[in-house]
């Protein structure tokens, strides 16, 4: 699918942060247009965080835009006014959980926190929990329930606004199957309602079920895309990276990322930009 | 702000280490001074009374409300230091401060609603433990409250504000290097220096000396020195502080 500009909600243009001397993402461009899901696989450590951190953010880039369109225009992140961010939910690493509160008055405070009236994040609250369902432990304090359910009450904190621009970083990786499945209806529900929605993941199968675009990242660059509902993803996703760390197979790739990763991330320029649609 | 208030409030609320502190402040001082003063008349020329002595600035509701105004100087800001530390640092040390990006409520607005709500639970703290002074002094035998405590009364409330009011910089200490115990460190190391300054007889006019020092804690002669303008530099601390903290949570990224 190809993605047409003018329609991006969330915009990366040129981004690039390094942590150090570490570059952490090298000058990407990556755009989030309505009704689509956007998928970003990659190895530990390819700047999949990082850059949702960016279009969130949350750190600021070294070098290029990541703008938000609000009001028809793009604006750029750092000058957003506050108001806008009422259209974006997200989950980034750790879910908005404090152990103190209940699953209900988590959802609550975060739906407040996006905007919402006391009356209106009250019904929203009660009507996500269901759908995420989280009803049985609806009155538990959040420090009592497994990591998977306090992923589902993050992702919970994310969508209970029904937000315009939706970025979750590796959603399912705590969850099991039925969590899986609960999360990939929310997404795809999302999306077919018209959200832009943006996830990691390491379940290339996954997103290969959901998405409509899949992104991969390596090192902070772009290096490639995977088609969206192909076959033998993973055989693809590998070779890109072979390629990319010009090895052959996954043992050398082994040694090569261990042995060469500080050199090459050193050299790497961020001024090289990855554009992909 | 007010989304901000209502969170941060019902975070504080429900929060275990807000309660300990509460429940330590409100009981402790209190029954202590009472116990104290109690035990100081029923043992009167003996060797608790003895040690006792030092530390009660007179008998009857003067020389209760004396003696909590000096727990209060000291436990206020320890229990209120505490809370404020753990409430800004627990967002860097639980993961949560990413959460708070990307919002319609702005991060100040959470950091301003944080310090609002804190410095509202400590005068409620403050007001409790001074309230029940007063009860636990008729309970023991002192009559009902005369001119002397309800002037006692009044200086153990003004002590434990400002003690409340010089925690707030501590929000600044446990954001910045991102954790509570950070914030905790530098309360133990405010404490010390407090000590330290209070020796070399720069006094009153180092901001967290003059409340202890009017509460009578260094003798009554010592606290007929400290002046009003000593006690009130507790204010522009906490101004100065929340101003700091608010303007750091507005800039501050993800690390």
């Amino acid at each position: 699918m190809t993605a047409t500009p003018a329609l991006a909600l969330l915009r990366a243009d040129g981004v690039a942060k390094r942590f150090g001397d570490e570059p952490a993402v090298a000058g990407i461009n990556l755009d989030l247009v309505a009704g689509e899901i956007h998928a970003l696989v990659g190895l530990n450590g390819a700047g999949k965080t990082t850059l949702m951190r960016l279009l969130l953010g949350m750190v600021r880039p070294d070098a290029g835009h990541v703008t938000l369109r609000t009001d028809g225009a793009p604006v750029e992140v750092a000058h957003v006014p506050a108001t806008a961010w009422r259209a974006v939910g997200h989950l980034v690493e750790t879910p908005f959980t404090y152990a103190e509160l209940t699953v209900t008055e988590t959802v609550r405070s975060a739906a407040r926190l996006h905007g919402m009236t006391a009356d209106d994040a009250g019904a929203a609250a009660e009507q996500v929990i269901d759908e995420l369902a989280l009803r049985h432990w609806a009155s538990r304090r959040t420090r009592t329930l497994s990591l998977g359910n306090r992923q589902r009450v993050g992702l919970a904190c994310a969508l209970v606004h029904h937000p315009d621009v939706l970025v979750l970083d590796e959603p399912t990786n705590a969850l099991d199957p039925a969590g899986v499945l609960l999360v990939r209806r929310r997404l795809l529900d999302a999306a077919a309602r018209g959200a832009a929605v943006l996830v990691s993941s390491h379940h290339l199968d996954e997103m290969a079920r959901i998405a409509d675009r899949i992104t991969v990242l390596h090192r902070g660059r772009v290096i490639g895309s995977l088609p969206p509902g192909g076959t033998d993803l993973e055989r693809l996703f590998f070779e890109m990276v072979y390629t990319a760390e010009g090895v052959t197979d996954e043992e050398t790739l082994a040694g090569v990322t261990s042995d060469r990763a500080t050199r090459d991330l050193a050299t790497s320029n961020p001024a090289t930009e990855t554009e992909v649609h | 702000m007010g989304a901000a208030l209502a969170v941060e409030g019902l975070k504080l609320r429900k929060a275990t280490a807000a309660r300990v502190a509460a429940i330590a402040i409100v009981v402790v001082a209190p029954a202590m001074g009472a116990g104290f003063l109690a035990a100081a008349r029923s043992d009167i020329d003996g060797p608790l009374a003895a040690k006792i002595a030092p530390m009660l600035q007179g008998t009857g509701w003067t020389g209760l409300m004396g003696f909590v105004g000096q727990i209060l100087s000291i436990g206020m800001l320890l229990a209120v230091g505490v809370v404020v530390s753990w409430s800004f640092g627990r967002e860097f040390t639980d993961g949560t401060f990413g959460s708070l990006f990307a919002l319609p409520t702005p991060r100040r607005d959470v950091a301003m609603a944080k310090i609002v709500v804190l410095v509202h639970w400590g005068l409620d703290v403050a007001v409790t433990a001074v309230a029940l002074t007063l009860v636990l002094g008729m309970a023991t035998g002192l009559g009902l409250p005369d001119a002397a405590a309800w002037s006692g009364a009044g200086k153990a409330l003004v002590i434990a504000v400002l003690s409340v009011l010089l925690a707030v910089p501590l929000a600044w200490f446990a954001s910045v290097f991102r954790g509570y115990l950070p914030g905790i460190a530098a309360l133990i190391g405010t404490i010390m220096v407090t000590q330290v300054i209070t020796i070399t007889g720069v006094g009153a006019w180092f901001p967290y000396s003059a409340p202890g020092m009017w509460s009578g804690m260094g003798g009554l002669e010592l606290a007929a020195t400290v002046t009003p303008v000593q006690l009130l530099l507790a204010v522009p601390v906490a101004v100065v502080g929340a101003a700091a903290t608010v303007w750091w949570w507005d800039r501050a990224e993800v690390v």
